[in-house]
């Protein structure tokens, strides 16, 4: 995977460069120019997310020159690597360390291994089950049935029934943009789903507290 | 009509899993709209324990032959098609006796609807209701098809089930026509809105038709709403599903909001014309 460049979508924002997971012989400057390309890019500042990258100062003051002739200009660097936040912290640039504990780095390894994707709506008489946990990408409309020994999660409505740890994981839970199914099951409890409409643009879970399905606003650092 | 085939035909399964909700109503008014723009349509009844596409077409006392003897070869094709009095171009093909329940395979089904299609423009095959054995029957020989449904949520739970078997065996583009529809009520919410389903059965809607008693008595009647074009409400909704299907853009209105509409600028009037309030 090669550097990313994400423009921002409006003048306040800053550009974001995305160095990629360090493999290979290619150093973090020619990843950057290979990203940024024969692109045409707005004039206006841009932050870094170094990642594990170990970057001196001189590099920092390379990617400065290669980017001022764009009329880019680096403001902050995001980083996990001590010597790279030392070196822009030299330069006068904004640091952020990021979060203490890497959440990217193991979680995929675990989720891949036993996470089923599916795209697609299912439909009533539908029953879509998995032996991990489940992604769907879709609604579950009313009379379909989705199912997972691990958690249930719906990337779209889920109007019908879901069961999230089938073998008997108390711990599974059921994460859907709207969560309004006609019943939850988690392990052996069973509740109803709730009634009315959620509020908009929140997504919710449902998990066992104290042996009762309880649903609240998904954490935001969830991760399968 | 000359006999050179130019596109082939276009075979369109009309099913909707629950009973009563309008197939084949809709496939007789259907057919004689796209027979009236001069399309070569031929109607297949697939409902044939429970046959009666015709007689909503008025053509009961006209059957001779069926499909069933066409494909053991005691019959020719012209034979067994039944043409329609009033509208040459359209016509009817009753799949089989009643008390033969046993006789129709899917491979049959694909047998006689091919050989339709060959002097055809357009082939709707009248689905009986249920999932069963008559259904995929049915759907054996379809391309595409349409989904009828009413606004209640048990007509709409059988629709998403039959939608989700006909994306299985590859059926598209499977299009949606919203039957019996009751503005007043849709407005005030207390029936399910035209959003409500399309909102769970993510279709392109093809057609809305609005609850209209002239549908009743044409059934009784034998004659077809779109054939005498008396302009009901009904009648226009099929004609206009007619010209959709030809691919002719036609705008789709929700009723319960365009009454609305429609009151919203009769007041305007009222009160511009008379300054009263």
């Amino acid at each position: 995977m090669a550097a990313a460049l994400i423009q921002a979508v409006d003048d306040r924002q800053p550009h974001l460069l995305r160095l990629p997971v360090q493999q290979g012989s290619a150093s973090a400057l020619e990843e950057v120019r290979y990203a940024l390309g024969s692109r045409h890019i707005r004039a206006g500042s841009v932050v870094l997310e170094a990642g594990r990258w170990p970057l001196r100062l001189p590099e920092l003051r390379q990617l400065q020159e290669l980017l001022a002739p764009l009329r880019l200009d680096l403001i902050r660097v995001a980083g996990d690597h001590p010597e790279t936040l030392v070196a822009a912290a030299a330069l006068g640039l904004e640091i952020d360390p990021g979060p203490p504990q890497t959440i990217a780095a193991p979680a995929p390894a675990v989720v891949a291994s036993d996470l089923l994707v599916h795209r697609g709506t299912l439909r009533s008489g539908d029953h879509l089950q998995a032996e991990g946990s489940v992604l769907l990408l879709g609604d579950v409309n009313p009379g379909a049935r989705i199912s997972a020994a691990g958690n249930v999660l719906v990337w779209g409505r889920l109007r019908g029934i879901a069961h999230a740890g089938v073998a008997g994981d108390r711990n599974a839970r059921i994460v859907a943009l709207q969560l309004r199914p006609l019943q939850l099951r988690i392990a052996d409890m069973v509740a109803r789903g709730p009634e009315g409409l959620p509020p908009p643009g929140l997504a919710e879970q449902a998990l066992l507290v104290d042996g009762e399905i309880r649903i609240d606003p998904a954490a935001p650092d969830f991760s399968g | 009509m000359d006999a050179v085939t130019s596109a082939p035909a276009r075979i369109i399964l009309i099913c909707s899993g629950k009973g009563g909700v309008g197939k084949t109503t809709l496939t007789a008014n259907l057919g004689i709209a796209l027979a009236r723009l001069g399309e070569r349509t031929v109607v297949l009844d697939a409902d044939f324990g429970l046959r009666n596409l015709d007689l909503l077409l008025g053509l009961e006392n006209r059957i001779v032959y069926t499909a069933q003897e066409v494909l053991a070869e005691t019959c020719r094709l012209e034979q067994a098609l039944v043409k329609h009095k009033q509208e040459p171009n359209l016509a009817l093909l009753p799949a089989g006796n009643p008390r033969m329940l046993e006789w129709l395979t899917p491979e049959d089904m694909q047998r006689i609807v091919a050989m339709v299609a060959e002097r055809a423009d357009y082939v709707l095959i009248d689905c009986p209701a249920g999932i069963e054995d008559g259904f995929k029957n049915a759907a054996a020989a379809a391309r595409e098809a349409i989904v009828i449904t009413t606004p209640e949520v048990s007509a709409v739970r059988d629709a998403d089930r039959v939608i989700g078997l006909l994306n299985t065996r590859g059926v598209a583009p499977v299009q949606l026509v919203l039957n019996r529809v009751r503005p007043r009520m849709m407005a005030s919410q207390e029936m399910l809105g035209v959003d409500d389903v399309t909102d769970i059965l993510a279709l392109p809607l093809v057609g809305l038709v609005v609850e209209d008693e002239q549908v009743i008595v044409s059934t009784n009647r034998g004659e077809p709403l779109t054939l005498n074009g008396n302009g009901s409400p009904a009648a226009k909704a099929y004609q206009n599903i007619a010209r959709r299907l030809r691919g002719e853009d036609i705008p789709l209105e929700d009723p319960s909001k365009a009454r609305k509409g429609l009151r919203a600028r009769l007041m305007n009037k009222i009160r511009k014309t008379t300054g009263l309030f």
